[in-house]
């Protein structure tokens, strides 16, 4: 029986994951993560692409299988219950995209009943993240044809629908234009007040300053090292996140004996 | 908010079903796919089949039939109609004629009685046997009766050949008898000519059935269930999606149950709307290619009846296999590249249908595809064969269980659902083996 703290939204301890690639024989992309967000935390995970964020995530949202190691989302464990943790978790990724050929309104209804959402509250709350997102002029038009940002919003919406109490963006403002991104951001930092862990992964700076409570380095499949930003200035003699960031990277090359 | 509770496995199979088929009657070419072509692919191969059959006249006129000829008791038949069964015409005649002045041999047929009776019997008798009858009514019923198979495509040459001359014979013997009394030939009434088929207008139009019905059947349900199986698959990888389904809150197997669920409904859709346009469709245009034939085409209720079990169980095998295999393939086209060879799996066995010869028995109801359309072709002929036909329901009724095990099996990788690679057929088992199980 694991001990786990009722604080911790989610709690992840020695977590691998290794691929078969036929070309490239066995390849680990994720070599033993430990990670933890306590509820209404904003977690980033910070790294540069390649890093093992996706991976991470992935198995966080229970898309991928662990190699090894163990990862618990609201108290659930995510191996020994995949789907209590996919009914509990919103989940938003670039890869996450939405069905082209249904309009927002049908996709908030499809993902909403298969929540065991219906009838009025359904109907009521599809209004009320219609109105909060303000797509009520697109609701019934189909996803294929709206902008980047109009998707991006059907896209949060859907995530939110059920209210999940925690939340994994992979890369949330990846591709999106400026006013976009925006939105998004401005979405992770209203999630603090409502009480939501998010958990999501960046590679831009500036986004994990504004927004988070605490961040994760992750470099070549190891979380180099955790905390608040004043934490991790402090211990690595750097005033900014990138001096951070890139001082840890050089630490791991150099321990590691590749060149920096 | 607390949290509802969730749908049953059951109930979230069908939303994902519905909602497959609700995109995916949204695109143009599933449509096109599942409804338009089994609308329209009977005119368009009878409008072939007339075709190739005028194409394929030429051929046939140059094959010797035939032809028995007899009388009422009573009655002799006269030398000029032999002489003008046998008549042998000139190369311009030959060409005039359309080909019914070609090639008869008659045989003299003793027994009397009622034509259609007679042909029957004459027609039962060996290898060589007639091929249509020219029988001479009594004074009762003065005329000729002509009994042929139309079903049999040389009786019914047979009897365009015995028409043809009987209607010269006839006109000459009115202007014969018109000189003889010194009367205008036009107010004398030539003897009159009837046919006699001896298949019924059903039976003729189950024998069409069975031989057609089982092979376009199987390639209508391919067909049907070719395109969504691909959209809903390979298609999902390649508009980005599978990572949202995979994040559905609901058991996979859900997922992948309503995919094959909604890939089926599709491709009963496209065979339930072949059949349709098969009733709708065939009588008219087969009366065309048969030229005074009167074709009955329809399905009897009992046949139907009994084929639409078969035919479930056989789309749900072909829906799942086809569903399984291109799950493999990272972009659409690359989906149909893969399928191509697949569907042949189907087609290439069911072509069985119109072979002679091939009957269904309990062992060819294990043999997957053959048993399907040797099962329908009996059917449509009204053949009992309760053994075999259980067997071959038990049969598919496996075959379609172990396909989805199948399908259910490769949508279930990981893999799939993240990798931008197509997996090739040949690596097939190793892939199930090795790649990670999605929960």
């Amino acid at each position: 029986m694991t001990d786990l703290d009722p604080n911790l939204a989610i709690e992840i301890r020695g977590l691998r994951k290794t691929f078969q690639d036929p070309e490239r024989g066995t390849v680990e992309a994720v070599k033993g993560v430990d990670l933890s967000c306590r509820r209404g935390e904003i977690y980033g995970l910070l790294g540069p692409n390649g890093a093992g964020k996706t991976t991470t995530l992935r198995m966080l949202a229970s898309i991928l299988a662990p190699t090894s190691g163990s990862a618990y989302l609201d108290g659930v464990d995510v191996a020994a219950n995949p789907l209590e943790v996919r009914r509990r978790m919103g989940f938003l990724s670039t890869s996450t995209g939405l069905y082209p050929r249904l309009t927002a309104r049908e996709t908030l209804r499809y993902f909403g009943k298969l929540h065991g959402m219906h009838g009025d509250t359904l109907e009521a709350r599809i209004e009320e993240l219609l109105v909060a997102f303000e797509m009520e002029s697109i609701a019934d038009g189909r996803t294929e044809s709206f902008s980047t940002g109009q998707k991006q919003k059907v896209s949060i919406a859907r995530a939110v629908l059920h209210d999940p109490k925690v939340l994994i963006l992979d890369e949330p403002t990846t591709g999106l234009d400026i006013l976009a991104a925006s939105t998004m951001v401005d979405f992770i930092d209203s999630s603090r007040a409502r009480g939501t862990c998010v958990l999501f992964s960046t590679h831009i700076m500036s986004e994990a300053e504004r927004l988070c409570d605490r961040i994760g380095i992750i470099y070549q499949g190891r979380l180099l090292a955790e905390g608040t930003q004043a934490e991790l200035c402090e211990q690595t003699g750097e005033k900014f996140l990138d001096g951070v960031f890139m001082s840890l990277v050089r630490a791991a090359d150099k321990s590691a004996g590749t060149p920096g | 908010m607390n949290s509802p509770p969730p749908p049953s496995t059951w109930r979230a199979t069908l939303w994902v079903a519905k909602k497959e088929l609700l995109t995916g009657f949204r695109d143009r070419q599933m449509t096109l796919y599942a409804v338009v072509l089994p609308i329209c692919l009977y005119p368009v191969m009878f409008w072939i089949m007339i075709q190739g059959a005028l194409l394929f006249q030429g051929r046939r006129e140059h094959t010797t039939v035939l032809v028995g000829v007899n009388s009422d008791p009573g009655v002799e038949v006269p030398a000029e109609v032999f002489e003008a069964l046998s008549y042998a015409p000139g190369a311009s005649e030959l060409k005039e004629s359309g080909g019914g002045l070609e090639f008869v041999e008659i045989l003299p047929i003793e027994q009397s009685g009622d034509p259609a009776t007679v042909a029957r019997e004459e027609r039962a008798k060996g290898e060589k046997h007639i091929d249509a009858l020219l029988t001479l009514r009594g004074a009762e019923q003065s005329g000729v009766v002509i009994a042929y198979d139309s079903t049999d495509s040389r009786s019914e040459l047979a009897a365009k050949r015995v028409r043809k001359r009987m209607g010269i014979y006839a006109e000459d013997t009115r202007e014969l008898a018109a000189k003889r009394g010194g009367l205008d030939p036009r107010g004398l009434t030539p003897f009159t000519s009837e046919d006699r088929n001896l298949a019924p207008d059903k039976e003729m139009g189950a024998f069409v059935l069975s031989l057609l019905l089982p092979l376009l059947l199987v390639v209508m349900c391919v067909m049907g269930a070719f395109y969504p199986a691909v959209d809903l698959t390979a298609g999902e990888r390649e508009r980005g999606t599978s990572e949202t389904t995979m994040i559905l809150p609901i058991p996979r197997l859900a997922v992948h149950q309503g995919k094959i669920l909604a890939v089926c409904a599709s491709a009963l859709l496209a065979t339930s709307l072949n059949l349709l346009a098969l009733a709708l469709s065939a009588s008219h245009l087969l009366k065309q290619l048969g030229q005074g034939v009167d074709l009955k085409i329809e399905v009897p209720f009992v046949a139907f009846a009994s084929i639409a079990p078969l035919a479930l169980l056989f789309t749900f095998f072909v829906s799942a296999i086809l569903t399984g295999v291109a799950a493999l393939a990272k972009s659409f086209k690359e989906g149909q590249a893969l399928l191509g060879p697949v569907q042949m799996i189907f087609i290439l066995p069911a072509m069985t249908s119109i072979l002679p010869g091939l009957e269904l028995t309990t062992k060819i109801a294990f043999v997957p595809v053959v048993n399907v359309v040797m099962a329908f072709r009996s059917m449509l002929r009204g053949e009992a064969l309760p053994l075999e036909y259980t067997l071959t329901a038990v049969s598919l009724l496996l075959y379609a269980g172990l396909a989805i095990l199948f399908a259910v099996r490769v949508l279930s990788r990981e893999s799939l659902g993240v990798s931008n690679k197509t997996i090739p057929l040949t690596r097939l088992f190793s892939f199930l083996r090795s790649d990670n199980l999605s929960r």
